[in-house]
């Protein structure tokens, strides 16, 4: 099992890798808009202990820690994020659209999109019987899409290794999502679609750890579908320069008083003894992607001549 | 000859023939779509499929275009070759999402890393059932970059076109029309003799399947047939029309239709397509850009004039081009000629 060290030691690297992507963008770096996952690394963190090289992950707009946490590359993602021609994608995709085949790992911008794209590597999977699944990442906001429902009646009816993934951050852009759901929970689906569903808090990586863990075997075992819900607070608006005028001062400082997974991990380490020195661990963090960061200042970005590039195969 | 007589076969048994020989070739490929398995089609076009190749391979998928669509584009990122089957065109909005967001855009966004071999079938056209089960939309298709947009209209080119969109790379939409799906084989005026064995046909190359001198019209699917049977007519009036199938739209084959003109330097663009900001209007324009704006002495376009396809026949073929449509319009050309 991953030790609570272990969970610490991911979210910091997660943590710092959107910092140092905000650190660009604040300095003009990243043409165009930014979502960070910034309070939400104890999912991310908590998928790791059970993801597979040859399991497919599709997630959202806000997919960076997905990323990582599925074995992509931090330099050739952070490329891509800052439109270099080094990144996964050449920087034709940008932070929405990275797409790294090598790692079945993929996004789309398009809130809801990614679970029919995971479904089809659950297909896959199920017919050549191999024990991988396809895992598809939504936010609470893209639950209410219809792909959803779709989605996962299809995985029910046929048992596909198909597990889903809701980071319930409490919020669809500005909309607070308890005023547009029809139940207390996302999680309470599951039972319309002959699946086991766990809701759980997602500022507490073992506890995601454990409930993703499940689903996974559940999905592997062939056994069908599965949906972790996991509860957690986005410190950031929904893009960089969201005035999130959406949320009260107070509510905003509650959120990073009370559901900072880093600082809650922190203290439960600090309270079962654990004598390493974490701040060195933040410090190793950071210091990794800043030094990627300082990398990517220095590669080139695409060239205009080549804008046309890449449109067909032949 | 005489092979193709004694088979005689119709147009969704011509691409259910196709799809075979390629599922037998290549393990890649798959069929998802509604009532695509155990009916083998509502227009039979996969017929007898599921059967030989198995239910995974050929699988009849819920109403759930948007769940199965998206399936078609993890498939492809897994190593498959699917065929998605879009019942008729019109269902298209229901998931367009993840056509033009994610099938057409991934190979681009990927900057050329992600290859998307995924083929979207549908049916499209005029059959007599009413706005919304008649459009044709390849003019949406095509005005979205990334896809290859295939449009068959005699069933030599059903079988060879559909050989080449699952060979392809690139995504492929490919619309049947659904009034050919029926039609057997020796009743078409062009391509009606259908090898048994495999070919290809290139995607986007147009074909002259008449030639002419005194007109160019240029269309594609059903209405080359309803063009070549009015040029028949013109030509016992003294009109000698040249009639070029597109075959398709992306790519589209201009340097066959500018050839052409250069010789009859008349256009007339047939389209079952509405007529406004669709392919009539980038025939005309691509003609201009390239020949030069004083090429032409005649342009005209004949095409759906904008209005959703009505459910009373006469009001039906009052929007949509037929055999006589097409050769009043080359008349009224000819006239002011």
């Amino acid at each position: 099992m991953t030790s609570l060290f272990e969970h610490f030691k991911a979210m910091a690297r997660l943590r710092a890798f959107d910092e140092a992507c905000l650190d660009g963008f604040h300095k003009g770096e990243i043409h165009g808009e930014l979502h960070t996952g910034i309070g939400q690394e104890a999912i991310a963190a908590g998928m790791i202990p059970s993801l597979e090289a040859g399991d497919a992950l599709v997630s959202t707009h806000r997919n960076h820690m997905h990323g990582l946490a599925k074995g992509v590359d931090a330099h050739a993602l952070m490329a891509e994020i800052f439109h270099r021609e080094t990144g996964l994608c050449r920087g034709r995709g940008g932070h929405m659209h990275p797409f790294d085949l090598g790692q079945n790992f993929s996004a789309t911008g398009i809130v809801g999109a990614s679970l029919p794209v995971a479904l089809g590597y659950a297909y896959a999977f199920w017919m050549e019987g191999r024990a991988n699944v396809g895992i598809g990442i939504t936010g609470d906001g893209g639950a209410n899409a219809g792909a959803f429902h779709e989605c996962l009646n299809i995985a029910g009816a046929w048992k596909l290794p198909f597990v889903v993934v809701v980071e319930n951050n409490a919020y669809a852009i500005s909309v607070p999502i308890r005023h547009v759901l029809a139940t207390p929970t996302i999680a309470e689906r599951a039972a319309a679609y002959g699946a086991p569903g766990w809701r759980v808090d997602g500022t507490d990586p073992e506890a995601v750890a454990e409930a993703f863990a499940r689903a996974m075997e559940h999905a592997r075992a062939g056994r069908g579908p599965a949906i972790v819900e996991a509860t957690c607070q986005r410190f950031q608006g929904h893009y960089e320069g969201d005035h999130d005028s959406y949320r009260s001062r107070d509510e905003k400082r509650r959120m990073k008083a009370e559901h900072d997974p880093l600082a809650i991990t922190r203290r439960k380490l600090v309270a079962a003894g654990d004598a390493t020195d974490l701040d060195a661990i933040l410090a190793a963090a950071k210091a990794e992607m800043a030094g990627i960061l300082e990398r990517v200042r220095g590669e080139p970005r695409p060239d205009a001549a080549d804008a046309l590039r890449y449109r067909f195969a032949s | 000859m005489a092979t193709a007589n004694i088979r005689n076969l119709n147009c969704s048994q011509v691409i259910a023939e196709a799809i075979g020989l390629e599922m037998e070739r290549d393990p890649r490929i798959l069929v998802l779509g509604e009532d695509v398995g155990r009916i083998g089609g509502v227009f039979g076009a996969t017929r007898g499929l599921q059967e030989r190749f198995g239910d995974k391979r050929v699988r009849d998928m819920p109403i759930s275009e948007m769940a199965f669509t998206g399936m078609g584009v993890g498939l492809a990122l897994a190593g498959y070759r699917p065929i998605i089957e879009i019942m008729f065109a019109d269902f298209v909005g229901v998931c367009l999402e993840q056509v033009y967001n994610a099938m057409a855009k991934i190979p681009y966004m990927s900057g050329g890393t992600v290859r998307m071999p995924m083929v979207v079938k549908t049916a499209g056209g005029c059959i007599g059932s009413a706005a919304q089960h008649s459009q044709c939309l390849w003019g949406l298709f095509a005005h979205l970059p990334g896809m290859k947009v295939v449009v068959p209209g005699n069933p030599y080119d059903y079988k060879g076109l559909m050989a080449s969109a699952l060979t392809s790379d690139d995504p492929v939409v490919y619309i049947e029309h659904q009034s050919q799906m029926g039609k057997k084989a020796t009743t078409f005026r062009a391509g009606a003799v259908v090898p048994a064995e495999r070919y290809t046909v290139p995607i986007g190359q147009a074909a002259v399947v008449r030639s002419g001198r005194d007109l160019t019209i240029v269309t594609l699917s059903a209405c080359v047939e309803h063009a070549l049977e009015a040029a028949e007519t013109l030509a016992g009036e003294g009109i000698d029309a040249e009639v070029i199938d597109l075959r398709g739209l992306v790519p589209l084959d201009m340097a066959t239709v500018c050839a052409s003109l250069a010789r009859t330097s008349r256009l007339l663009v047939v389209d079952e397509d509405y007529v406004s900001f669709g392919l009539s209007g980038e025939i005309v324009a691509r003609a201009v850009e390239e020949l030069g704006p004083t090429a032409l002495r005649q342009v005209a376009r004949h095409a759906n004039p904008d209005v959703p396809v009505p459910a009373a026949a006469a009001l039906e073929q009052a929007v949509l081009p037929g055999p006589a449509s097409i050769a009043a319009a080359a008349r009224r050309m000819a006239a002011r000629s």
